[in-house]
């Protein structure tokens, strides 16, 4: 307003050139707080961090311009303390093309918090999945290129810096761990990422067609894996086992395909990816990861009976090709979603509570959350997220769950 | 020259009561599905642009602000739009495209982009008794509905704010619909629907009215209009500025690719 009052006081002209330029850019954003508790004894803070986004954005003629930068205290995973560059990106817009330039968050698939095809921007696991979708995911430096048709889009991206997934850090509450016999040693490499080169890069192709009543697209992205596969070498002295981890990053091509189809109060969703060359760790500590193809696949439904209910429903399962049953994975691993939510109070307040659920080792993550909107921009969050079951995908964190408090400022 | 005085005279007594009878035998014939056509059918021009400004007030006055930028384009007899929300700042970006058509059997296509998702997703046409951002407007009342998915009754004539109006009396088809029905009043001189009455199963639930309306480019457009909902005590005031008409919106405006920036460009 004082900027405003000045230029009104400069004159007329320069006025009208200020705040046209004034109205080019934006800023807006959020801030956060979350605070969690441990369910079970100690009944300790699993979370508890205050987190901002600033977003600037500017609009001048063909050319937008985007950065956003976050600011974070962590007071559970010290390694997330700082401020990073989100994403910052240019993008120019033609007749028929665009173009992204920079560093991006880049979704792909029809899937909700399942990733099949969606394997562009890399997860970040460091609360596990906690967290909302969208702060989740890593941006990826990367050109985005897309040819724009009437119904057909082609759309290529190349990455020439590689990004691994983030794992939860050692002293993080949602660590890894893995059982080690006493009379097993362990000692483990740096992880081995490529370096930035042109023959390094990732590269991906995708054609999508939105016509009436249909959603299709089909993709091909020649990548490296986000996870890095745990070689070993193994060696036996003194009755005792020497276990020296090499973990290392491999290529892999991933073929996909995607659609979603409206009828009625639905929508139906599918996604298939043919991994070819993926790696698969083994059972035992002391055997080595397999290369192999897989089918990653599924299947969804939403559905909006109306009266602010929401359902979406999930099935996906990961089918290895030869199978080996030194793997640790099943040769068809399932798994499902179930979201259901329902907003009140002149959709003030929203009801939800997701389900995810490991049909083999009958595994569950539950998260139950109520957000009411105070005000447009302050809302406030409360839920709790229960894991369950004895296996290793959810069951591993039955005592990470946890009851937590959220509020949300955005600007 | 007398003579020739009383044969005009006569001659135009006569064609004016002709006139008037023409004129009860046609208001006689015509019906509320009339009505209801001319309404939908009123000139709008081929494309519009808006940015529309609502306003929710609760029964203890307290107000929350949606701002929408607006676009729409006729395709025929079907239309194609694009919202993109300014207001709230949790919800800025994201992006609704609708292809309506014309064709009652046709299902609308619908895509929404959410910028904190990052990618847009398909969702169902059915779904179009749910309020708008929390509104007192339910996607339908907001949206071009066919004018047989209701039969309608020619219940008179009346003065609404001193406009001259057809009172009009429309019934869904569908058992179903939210509403059992709706009392409508369209104005003979814009053809645009001044109030409406909406009743449900338990009675009156909402009246709508137009506070303000005047010609912009040509084309009557209402600028200021509300919507109460007199069973709750709740209302949603509804503005619309920087009202454009036949402006040559690009059929690129109207594609997934456009809405996928966040943006319309």
């Amino acid at each position: 307003m004082m900027t405003l009052g000045c230029v009104q006081m400069a004159g007329a002209e320069v006025s009208a050139e200020e705040t046209s330029w004034m109205e080019q850019v934006a800023v807006d954003g959020w801030i956060e707080g979350v605070q969690s508790v441990q369910v079970r004894s100690p009944h300790d803070a699993l979370t508890s961090r205050v987190w901002g986004r600033l977003k600037l954005s500017a609009d001048i003629d063909d050319f937008f311009g985007y950065v956003s930068v976050d600011a974070q205290k962590n007071w559970t995973v010290d390694s997330e303390t700082g401020i990073d560059v989100h994403e910052a990106w240019l993008e120019y817009v033609a007749d028929g093309w665009d173009a992204r330039i920079g560093r991006q968050v880049i979704i792909w698939g029809k899937a909700d918090g399942l990733q099949i095809t969606d394997i562009i921007s890399p997860p970040d696991y460091t609360e596990f999945i906690t967290r909302d979708l969208e702060e989740i995911r890593l941006p990826v430096d990367a050109a985005k290129f897309r040819l724009l048709g009437e119904t057909v889009d082609v759309e290529l991206i190349w990455i020439p810096v590689f990004r691994a997934a983030v794992q939860p850090s050692a002293d993080s509450p949602w660590a890894l761990g893995q059982d080690i016999p006493d009379d097993v040693r362990v000692t483990v490499s740096p992880v081995d990422e490529p370096e930035t080169s042109l023959e390094n890069s990732e590269i991906a192709l995708k054609v999508s067609a939105f016509w009436s009543g249909l959603d299709v697209a089909v993709s091909a992205f020649h990548t490296w894996d986000d996870n890095p596969a745990m070689h070993r070498t193994v060696t036996q002295r003194n009755g005792e086992t020497d276990i020296h981890f090499s973990p290392e990053h491999h290529r892999m091509t991933v073929f996909g395909l995607e659609f979603s189809r409206p009828w009625s109060d639905f929508v139906f969703r599918g996604e298939v990816a043919y991994y070819l060359g993926r790696f698969f760790e083994p059972r035992s500590i002391t055997g080595d990861p397999s290369r192999k193809n897989a089918l990653n696949w599924l299947a969804g439904i939403d559905w909006t009976p109306g009266n602010d209910w929401s359902v979406t429903a999930q099935t996906a399962g990961v089918f290895i090709m030869d199978y080996e049953r030194s793997l640790a994975a099943e040769q068809h691993a399932l798994s499902g979603t179930l979201n259901v939510s329902k907003k009140l109070l002149r959709q003030t307040l929203t009801l939800s509570n997701m389900l995810y659920y490991d049909v083999r080792e009958q595994d569950f993550f539950e998260q139950i959350k109520a957000e009411y909107a105070v005000t447009d921009d302050l809302h406030f969050l409360t839920g709790v997220d229960v894991f369950g079951g004895g296996g290793q995908s959810f069951g591993r964190y039955k005592d990470n769950t946890q009851v937590w408090f959220k509020a949300k400022y955005s600007f | 020259m007398l003579k020739k005085i009383h044969f005009l005279l006569l001659a135009s007594t006569m064609l004016f009561f002709a006139g008037q009878d023409m004129l009860r035998a046609e208001t006689a014939q015509t019906t509320g599905r009339d009505v209801m056509v001319m309404e939908d059918e009123r000139p709008d021009g081929n494309d519009r642009t808006s940015v529309m400004k609502m306003t929710l007030v609760n029964k203890r006055g307290s107000k929350r602000v949606r701002e929408v930028s607006s676009y729409s384009k006729d395709y025929g007899k079907d239309k194609k739009s694009v919202m993109v929300f300014d207001r709230p700042a949790d919800v800025k970006g994201t992006a609704f495209l609708s292809w309506e058509y014309d064709d009652p059997e046709k299902e609308d296509d619908k895509w929404l982009y959410m910028p904190a998702m990052k990618k847009v997703r398909r969702i169902s046409g059915a779904s179009k008794n749910e309020y708008f951002m929390g509104s007192d407007f339910t996607y339908d009342d907001m949206g071009d509905r066919n004018v047989d998915e209701d039969t309608h009754k020619l219940l008179g004539e009346e003065e609404v704010d001193g406009h001259p109006c057809w009172k009009v009396e429309s019934i869904p088809v569908d058992p179903d619909d939210m509403y059992t029905r709706k009392v409508i009043w369209v104005s003979k001189e814009a053809q645009m629907v001044l109030k409406a009455e909406y009743y449900d199963k338990d009675g009156l639930l909402k009246v709508y009215r137009v506070l303000d309306f005047d010609k912009e480019g040509g084309f009557w457009s209402v600028q200021h209009s509300e919507m109460e909902n007199v069973v709750r005590n709740h209302k949603t005031v509804m503005e619309f500025d920087s009202m454009q008409y036949d402006t040559g919106l690009q059929d690129k405006l109207f594609r997934v690719s456009s809405i996928q920036r966040g943006r319309v460009h």
